[in-house]
């Protein structure tokens, strides 16, 4: 790696004050994708902050009126482990799961992850499905940035090269909400997205509401589904799906990999949304019995 | 240390270096000589796969701080080849394939090392290149080595250089348009399989030391130390004995640390410092754009039976791509000469490989020596040829099979096998009764198969040939010091070689494992032109090892004898102390290496070596061939017909290893190689853009983790002893691999109805078989 | 730029001047002569490099050595006492868990790891604990089976 200064403000005030000297900064979260590019020497940065200790950064916290605000420095272990979110956000904690390897998990973290702004990323994937909120500093102020417009496609996201996500905050869901995550990888183990597809609703006396998709590795970002979603809001019939399906189709956009033709990635969506779909309606009636 | 009692040979033996390793303690490739004071070499890479080459900036590189030499194809310019010299140390002008090294540098950091490199500037300019077997045998195809005829050792291959045919074998036996002729059925199809990587864990690397008498010493944990001596002593214009190559445990090679790659490079700048130890450590990067690739296949199957089961011919070419260099892959090409029928006893044969040159990467054999590859055909054509004779492939295979007494090669007789209890015993396994095969519709109407699963199975046997000219030698050294130390010329490569060496002398001498040490493998310890074996190690060194063990009882039973006045029929050794069993006298063997005995009472030491050489060795086609090893597979797979995904449900292999001389240890090993052949199936493919492998981390080239494991693994291990064998045991090593890719294509088969003849097996091909297949049955509708 | 850090390595107390952009796996390697951690890839895929952190498994491949400050910080160095293997080392030894050997440090650190939080995992947590460690020898049955093995062991 070539040399660069580590830092490591202990608030918010300090971090501003490095970048404002006008050497290159980037940020450094769990260091999971950061360090490739180091290592690479695709970055070269002047400075590397770690922001683990700006106070908040690596707060958990969850309300059942206010829902659950995550420090961005919070690992995705925590996810895994977080009894609040095995309680609370079941989607986000079945998806941590799988998400790389424990090793990975117990160093990067929310923010860097969501920052990274990959189009297979999971965890992004299932934030779209809560309705998560990014939430940002720098110099000039705060903003709040909803997740789905976060990202611009490609890697690129709305942050500024001086802002740094403080937290994430999901809203509360009902205790009758279900989600299901699948994916398919070459390696199963999750390398080499095929295809990953999210699917939550909450169960409302006979009816599913609210349903939310959320697709990841056939477009340029992660992407929630509205059409779709419309189609399936209530008691979703035979036909209903078939359309939400038909709908995710036409709002999709693949690309050719190596390992994965887009037709191939297309037919897959459709076979694991199905599925998430699917699971979902079953819940249900297994409730109703 | 582990403590053991003197135990017997076929019973339960820990891996005697595995404390070590599990302690942290063993010594790899990376952790030599750690010190502040040595040098760090970085190689420089072709980036294009053939080009003319211009490196500007080399005087900036050279006077960059810290740079202590700087190397090109300039400075040492020496070709390279045990058999043929069809490599160089360094590119000169030309660039024959991307990876090749350009320029090697030394300087007193990494981290300087790579700015120097980067300082250099390279100028290429395109030339016509070939990337592929199909481009390069097609006429009007750029010669990859169009001055082969003038490389040292070049007229021991059958070559046709200017059609890219780097060495070619043959055999035949009987007519096969006679046999064509007889056949009820004619059945001809092509099977791929792509190129691969060895993919060890410990990178490529090791350490250099230039001595005042200017001869270099290296510290480098590769297969072959003694071959590469040789080579690096003929890449340099060195005499062996200025070249002393000191190994220790290996992490990893499954064949790719066998033939030299960088290490000739890694002496050459040693040799041009100021005498530092130097050290060069690949990154996983450069491991795996600059080293080898296992060889990509194209076969080409046609084969006739009659209507009642009995196969009259067979037609079989099988294409190579050794990329820009066969050297390493001519053992390899022996082996699939040999196994090119598969197991099968056919009137009229007809097999044909040839060694293809493109402009990529060299070849080096993997693991199975492409003997699994021949499989993946072999074993589909015979399953598919079943289902057209309308019959068992279980059925076809055992009417056909290779049976003891076939007089199979002109030196060669087949000898008692396991091969169909393998086959009877796999299956088994799984829990499967083969019977007539019948389409997937069908098979999911079969109560005990769900729909989308199938089960599927394979035959494989696999030729245990000795590495040319060479054998394996054991100094076995008795004294108060050391008490029973011993050196071998064979490395530990995780297949428990040092566990084995240990288990012999104990057993035969009939000693305590504590009182065993065997040395690290170090080439000073033998002759210059010594030229170690370097796999099918159980055989050879076994051999030596039983006839040192034999020499060294003797030698201190007649010492004993001597003093005691005794015949030496009378004496044995037994938990380590001689005993006479005529006068009940007993003479523990510690206080013999402590005390002495008899009048002179210094003393004694003892030193026996021992040496096997395979004697059959007269270039023929089954030259050095020993004996073939047979192995089985069974397969149970789900499919999903919508997508293609494929979970392998279980996996069986069954294994003859003669006799397994550590049976949990051999049971070890058919695991480790099952779970790499499902990687070797379902995950791998090196891939090339323009001739560029882009397949360089782990995730671009996806190896097996805990998460794509069979759910159930069974391993078998069978036992028909092979009388030429140490203690009836033949070797296990490479052949375990035989036979997992076919039988899981052929549960591919029987669940969902599409054959996969091009390796990898990925999801998107299964898909796209059955898109076709699909197709296929609604135009006939 | 320079940083003087202190941590706590196989349970001593160890303080050490660093650079910004050096890895912790190249200070346990180079300056500490703590080998067990294995080069393998550094980017993260392979695992050789685990170590704890804190009790957590982490690839020291991808923390750098500034940030370990204070830190507790376990390799397999220090998994022995002076006379007893630990559970682990034994089992593995015992059931066949190491071939070339190449792997083992850092799959005897993601069990640790795995057998801090629970003393008795099923085989579907052992094999979800060691996706992130490599074995090209294929030897992760054996691995899985010595875990299991020694977990039960252990009380
Ligand atoms: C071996 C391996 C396996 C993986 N497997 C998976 C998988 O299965 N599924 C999956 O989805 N992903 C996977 N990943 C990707 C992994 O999830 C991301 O690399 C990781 O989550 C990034 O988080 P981090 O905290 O480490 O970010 P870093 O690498 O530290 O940072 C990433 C980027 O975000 C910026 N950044 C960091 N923190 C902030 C902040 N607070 N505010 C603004 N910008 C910030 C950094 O400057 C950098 O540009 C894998 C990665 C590896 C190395
Ligand atoms: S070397 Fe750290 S994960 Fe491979
Ligand atoms: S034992 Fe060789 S890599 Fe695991």
């Amino acid at each position: 790696m070539k040399a660069f200064d580590y830092i490591r403000p202990n608030s918010l005030e300090e971090a501003g004050r490095y970048f404002a000297q006008g050497k290159s900064v980037k940020i450094l979260g769990g260091g999971a994708t950061l360090f490739l590019q180091l290592q690479n020497g695709e970055l070269a940065p002047d400075i590397v902050m770690d922001v683990k200790d700006i106070p908040g950064f690596r707060d958990v916290r969850y309300h059942h009126n206010h829902g659950l605000k995550l420090g961005a420095a919070v690992n995705l272990q925590h996810l895994v482990t977080g009894l609040e979110i095995r309680r609370h956000y079941p989607l986000l904690n079945q998806t941590a799961h799988q998400l790389a390897s424990p090793q990975i998990r117990n160093r990067a973290t929310i923010g860097g992850t969501l920052a990274w702004a990959s189009p297979v990323s999971e965890l992004a994937a299932s934030m779209l499905c809560y309705d998560a909120v990014c939430h940002t500093w720098r110099p000039e102020g705060a903003r709040a940035i909803p997740i789905g417009e976060l990202y611009l496609g490609d890697f690129k996201t709305a942050l500024g090269p001086d802002e740094l996500i403080t937290h994430v905050h999901l809203p509360s869901f009902p205790v009758r909400t279900f989600g299901v995550y699948q994916r398919q990888t070459v390696r199963h183990d999750g390398r080499r997205m095929i295809a990953g597809a999210a699917a939550l609703a909450v169960r409302k006396h006979n009816a599913l509401t609210n349903w939310r998709i959320a697709v990841l590795g056939v477009d340029d970002r992660p992407k929630r589904m509205p059409e779709a979603e419309a189609l399936l809001a209530g008691a979703p019939a035979e036909e209903d799906i078939e359309q939400a399906l038909a709908a995710v189709q036409d709002n999709i956009h693949p690309q050719d990999v190596v390992y994965a033709r887009a037709d191939y990635r297309r037919t897959v969506l459709d076979s694991l949304l199905r599925r998430s779909i699917q699971a979902i309606i079953d819940n249900l009636q297994d409730y109703n019995a | 240390m582990i403590s053991r009692k003197p135990h017997v040979i076929g019973k339960p033996f820990p891996l005697i270096e595995a404390q070590r390793k599990l302690t942290g303690v063993t010594c790899y490739a990376g952790d030599e000589k750690i010190n502040p004071d040595m040098l760090h070499a970085r190689i420089l890479f072709s980036e294009r796969p053939r080009a003319r080459f211009w490196l500007r900036n080399l005087d900036a590189a050279r006077n960059h701080p810290g740079v202590v030499a700087l190397l090109t194809g300039r400075d040492v310019d020496g070709r390279m080849g045990h058999t043929v010299a069809d490599r160089k140390l360094l590119a000169v002008d030309e660039a024959l394939y991307a990876g090749q090294p350009l320029a090697v540098i030394a300087a007193e950091t990494p981290e300087i090392a790579a700015e120097a490199l980067a300082l250099i500037q390279v100028d290429y300019e395109d030339l016509p290149a070939t990337l592929s077997i199909e481009e390069s045998l097609s006429p009007g195809a750029p010669a990859v080595h169009p001055d082969f005829m003038s490389y040292r050792g070049a007229e021991k291959l059958n070559a046709e250089p200017e059609r890219n045919i780097a060495h070619a074998l043959t055999f035949v036996r009987g007519d096969v348009d006679q046999g064509f002729a007889e056949a009820d059925v004619i059945l001809e199809r092509t099977y791929t399989a792509a190129h691969l990587q060895h993919a060890p864990m410990e990178t490529h690397g090791g350490v250099a030391q230039r001595q005042p008498d200017g001869s270099v010493t290296m510290w480098m944990h590769v297969q072959a130390p003694f071959l590469q001596r040789s080579i690096i002593a003929g890449a340099l214009g060195m005499s062996p004995e200025k070249i002393r190559i000191i190994t220790g445990c290996v992490g990893g090679s499954f064949g790719g640390k066998v033939f030299v790659s960088i290490e000739a490079l890694l002496a050459a700048i040693a040799l041009h410092t100021d005498g530092r130890p130097v050290r060069l450590l690949l990154t996983r990067e450069e491991e795996f754009k600059g080293v080898f690739m296992a060889p990509a296949m194209r076969a080409h199957i046609k084969m006739g039976a009659k209507q009642d089961g009995r196969i009259t011919a067979i037609e079989a070419t099988y294409d190579w791509d050794v990329g820009a260099s066969v050297d390493a892959a001519i053992f390899h090409l022996q082996a699939v000469t040999l196994a090119g029928t598969g197991p099968y006893a056919i009137p009229n044969v007809s097999v044909r490989t040839n060694a293809v040159y493109t402009n990529l990467l060299p070849a080096a054999p993997l693991r199975g020596l492409g003997v699994a590859q021949v499989h993946w055909a072999i074993e589909q054509h015979v399953a598919e040829l079943a289902e057209i004779l309308n019959m068992t492939a279980l059925n076809l295979r055992q009417w056909n099979l290779v049976k003891g007494g076939d007089h199979l090669f002109p030196n060669f007789v087949m000898h008692a096998s396991g091969l169909e209890s393998c086959g009877v015993l796999a299956v088994d396994a799984i829990g499967w009764r083969p019977e007539t095969p019948r389409p997937a519709e069908e098979n999911a109407a079969d109560a005990s198969v769900r729909p989308g699963v199938g089960r599927g199975m394979a035959l494989g046997w696999s030729p245990i040939i000795l590495s040319d000219q060479c054998g394996s030698s054991v100094t076995i050294r008795f004294d108060r010091e050391r008490l029973c130390d011993v050196v071998v010329d064979g490395v530990d490569i995780g297949q428990g070689l040092y566990a084995f060496v240990t288990q012999v002398i104990s057993f035969e001498l009939n000693i305590p494992v504590e009182w065993i040490t065997v040395e690290p493998t170090d080439t000073a310890n033998y002759a210059p032109d010594w030229e170690a074996s370097y796999h099918n190690l159980l055989w050879s060194m076994g051999h030596a090892l039983l006839r040192a063990t034999g020499e060294m009882k003797k030698q201190i039973l007649s010492y004993v004898a001597k003093v005691w006045g005794e015949p030496i029929s009378n004496l044995d050794i037994v938990d380590g102390e001689v005993v006479s069993y005529a006068s009940r006298r007993k003479l523990p063997l510690l206080s013999l290496l402590e005390e002495g005995m008899g009048e002179e009472k210094s003393p004694p030491s003892f030193s026996v070596t021992a040496t096997y050489r395979p004697s059959n060795v007269d270039g023929s086609i089954d030259s050095l061939l020993q004996s073939f090893a047979s192995t089985a597979y069974a397969a149970e797979v789900q499919v999903n017909p919508e997508t293609g995904d494929l979970t392998i449900l279980q996996l069986a292999a069954a294994a003859d290893v003669g006799h397994a001389l550590n049976p949990e240890s051999v049971r070890a090993q058919i695991k480790g190689a099952m779970i790499q052949s499902v990687s070797f199936t379902l995950l791998e493919e090196m891939v090339f853009e323009n001739g560029v492998p882009i397949s360089t981390d782990f995730m671009k080239y996806p190896i097996a983790t805990t998460a794509d494991m069979p759910l159930q693994l069974h391993p078998i291990v069978v036992e028909v002893p092979q009388r030429s064998g140490p203690y009836g045991a033949r070797d296990l090593s490479h052949h375990v691999q035989v036979g997992a890719a076919p039988a899981i294509a052929n549960a591919i088969y029987r669940a969902v109805g599409v054959r996969i003849r091009d390796l990898p097996i990925t999801a998107q091909r299964i898909y796209d078989a059955l898109q076709e297949k699909r197709a296929r049955e609604s135009a006939v509708r | 730029m320079k940083h003087e850090i202190r941590f706590i390595i196989n349970g001593e107390s160890r303080s050490l001047t660093v650079l910004s952009q050096q890895t912790l796996l190249e200070v346990l390697r180079e300056d500490l002569g703590l080998t067990s951690p294995k080069h393998g890839c550094s980017t993260g895929e392979c695992g050789a490099c685990s170590v704890l952190l804190n009790g957590e498994v982490v690839n020291s491949c991808m923390v750098l050595a500034a940030e370990v400050d204070g830190a507790d910080i376990l390799t397999v160095e220090g998994l022995a006492t002076d006379d007893e293997l630990h559970p682990l080392q034994k089992s593995f030894i015992d059931h066949h868990g190491v071939q070339c050997g190449y792997c083992a440090s850092g799959m005897l650190i993601s069990a640790k790891a795995l057998l801090n939080r629970t003393s008795r995992p099923h085989e579907e947590e052992i094999r979800e604990a060691l996706v992130g460690n490599l074995c090209r020898c294929g030897a992760y049955a054996d691995i899985i089976k010595s875990i299991q093995v020694a977990s039960r062991a252990r009380r």
